[in-house]
């Protein structure tokens, strides 16, 4: 364990060669009670790092998560310098974690709040019954994106995959690329200039650099109607 | 769950792929604690005609003496290894050579017909390790960690369906054609339909795993003049449910993932090794790579040397 004081911030590193993810996250979870900044190292792809972190520390884990990191965490700010497995930041409800390399299946699953980042690809189910918040891809994202969306919004800079959308409810996935095909109760919009003023706001803030034009490209997917289940094709209420 | 893994060394040439095997299975051993299997490819060195056969024994007096008076009548033994398993079985390992691929599974259904017997395999060109408990017991029991080979696949068990024995362990082979194996990882939900109509052909099923129906079908399509892409891309047509499952043969590997993507799989590769697993964590035992791909819903990959 090593300890840096400097004058503004206090950092921690913890090392978690042949540590079970149990013992990581209580270390995580102490150490964020007395550290600004913690460094995970040697996370060797490990499962459900940082599950339930709801302090507010920044956790900078230097190598690859495996499934579910950073799930139910609120206000923690999770950095991960590779990749990450199924289901990152899952359920989270407020915070941030940014995934330097890719991503597997359900990227912000089920996420209340926040902020969602992939660097490059994702697996399928991306956004998957999320009601609020905050996902950005800057790769390509797989088979239906957005699945059951409740709220919240989806931005992809690469292209989409079959059934773009599926039995969305609420919310808006923002596409730059190809949409291959959209699910059922999606539709394509044009954005407008609100949407191109909030991708403007953003995307730089995530260190994603688009040249102007480049957002007149992008598509909005929005619901058909928000009861599509009940038999109406249109809105009710 | 299950895990699965697989890996090639795109040289064609003899390198460390039990311990290589080993470790990938290892870093998968939480998706499965019942039991675990390898198929280690390209490293027998047997010759044309010479088969290894893996035959589970228990330990008996007499009992070994009578699997090999039935071997001994179709082919003599040029060599053989007792190895102490669990449960008072032993594996009693013997080189035969045969003139014909097709007097093996006759062979293997006579042995079979014993009391307390059972043929796991019979290979020529790779070699079959499978056994209950952990990756680590089972490789000290078998010294995995010294095989040589070109390529492999492997298997951790979590049983969902059938027996927790060696025999279910994966991989699972076939007879249709020599040396197909096959690690599942996920269920085949229409089973019985994939099943019929091949045995309304004349293959042999042993158990009601479903996994040892996807290897005679992918075996019966490349018996039919599939490739091994064109065999695995119909398998995922054909066959219902959620699945990722790894094949090996004599010249390679290949994953196929359900069209739903429900059962992960990662990929990596580099100048040198093509790798694929469950999980990243796997990947990271034979390369050091940031460029790990997800295997999408209905995808096929395939690496042939």
């Amino acid at each position: 364990m090593i300890i840096y004081e400097g004058d503004l911030m206090r950092e921690i590193e913890i090392d978690a060669q042949s540590k079970t993810p149990r013992e990581i996250n209580r270390a995580i979870r102490d150490m964020s009670q007395e550290y600004d900044r913690i460094i995970l190292k040697n996370p060797d792809a490990k499962h459900y790092l940082a599950a339930g972190l709801t302090n507010d520390v920044e956790l900078v884990i230097e190598g690859s998560a495996g499934y579910f990191v950073g799930t139910m965490a609120h206000n923690a700010r999770i950095k991960i310098n590779g990749n990450a497995g199924w289901f990152p930041a899952d359920n989270m409800t407020e915070g941030e974690v940014i995934v330097e390399g890719s991503a597997g299946d359900g990227v912000g699953q089920g996420i209340y709040g926040g902020t969602v980042v992939v660097r490059r690809d994702v697996g399928s189910r991306t956004g998957e019954i999320m009601k609020n918040g905050t996902v950005i891809i800057g790769g390509n994202s797989g088979f239906m994106t957005g699945i059951f969306m409740m709220g919240g919004r989806i931005i992809i800079l690469g292209d989409l995959a079959e059934d773009a959308g599926e039995s969305i409810i609420r919310g808006a996935i923002y596409v730059l690329g190809k949409i291959k095909s959209l699910g059922k109760n999606a539709k394509i919009e044009e954005i407008d200039e609100e949407d191109k003023k909030e991708l403007k706001e953003l995307l730089p803030s995530y260190g994603f650099e688009l040249d102007d034009s480049k957002y007149d490209n992008f598509r909005k997917i929005v619901p058909r109607s928000k009861r599509p289940f009940y038999g109406q094709d249109s809105e009710e209420g | 769950m299950c895990g699965i893994a697989g890996v090639v060394y795109k040289d064609k040439k003899l390198h460390p792929v039990g311990s290589d095997m080993t470790k990938m299975l290892n870093a998968l051993q939480h998706r499965g604690p019942d039991s675990a299997g390898f198929s280690l490819y390209g490293g027998l060195g047997l010759e044309d005609n010479e088969y290894l056969l893996n035959i589970e024994v228990k330990e008996r007096p007499g009992l070994i003496e009578s699997v090999k008076e039935i071997v001994e009548f179709v082919s003599p033994i040029k060599s053989e290894e007792l190895i102490p398993s669990v449960e008072n079985f032993s594996i009693y390992r013997c080189k035969i050579s045969l003139n014909e691929f097709s007097q093996l599974k006759p062979l293997i259904m006579d042995i079979d017909k014993l009391e307390d017997v059972m043929v796991l395999n019979g290979s020529h060109s790779f070699e079959m390790i499978k056994d209950v408990g952990s990756v680590l017991e089972i490789a000290d029991r078998y010294d995995t960690w010294s095989k040589m080979g070109t390529h492999a696949i492997g298997h951790t068990r979590f049983s969902t369906e059938s027996l927790v024995d060696r025999y279910h362990a994966h991989p699972f082979q076939t007879y249709i054609i020599p040396d197909i194996t096959v690690v599942h990882n996920g269920q085949i939900t229409n089973y019985w339909k994939i099943r019929d109509p091949l045995e309304r052909k004349g293959h042999i099923f042993e158990t009601n795993n479903d996994t040892e129906c996807i290897v005679h079908y992918v075996a019966d399509k490349l018996e039919n003049g599939y490739s091994l892409e064109e065999a695995l891309e119909q398998s995922v047509k054909d066959m219902d449910g959620p699945f990722s499952y790894i094949i090996g043969t004599p010249n390679g590997v290949g994953i196929a993932k359900d069209q739903l993507g429900l059962r992960p799989g990662v990929m990596s590769e580099n100048d040198d090794v093509f790798a694929i697993a469950s999980e990243e964590v796997s990947l990271r035992e034979v390369m050091d790579t940031q460029n790990v791909e997800q295997i999408s819903p209905g995808e096929v990959r395939v690496y042939e040397i």
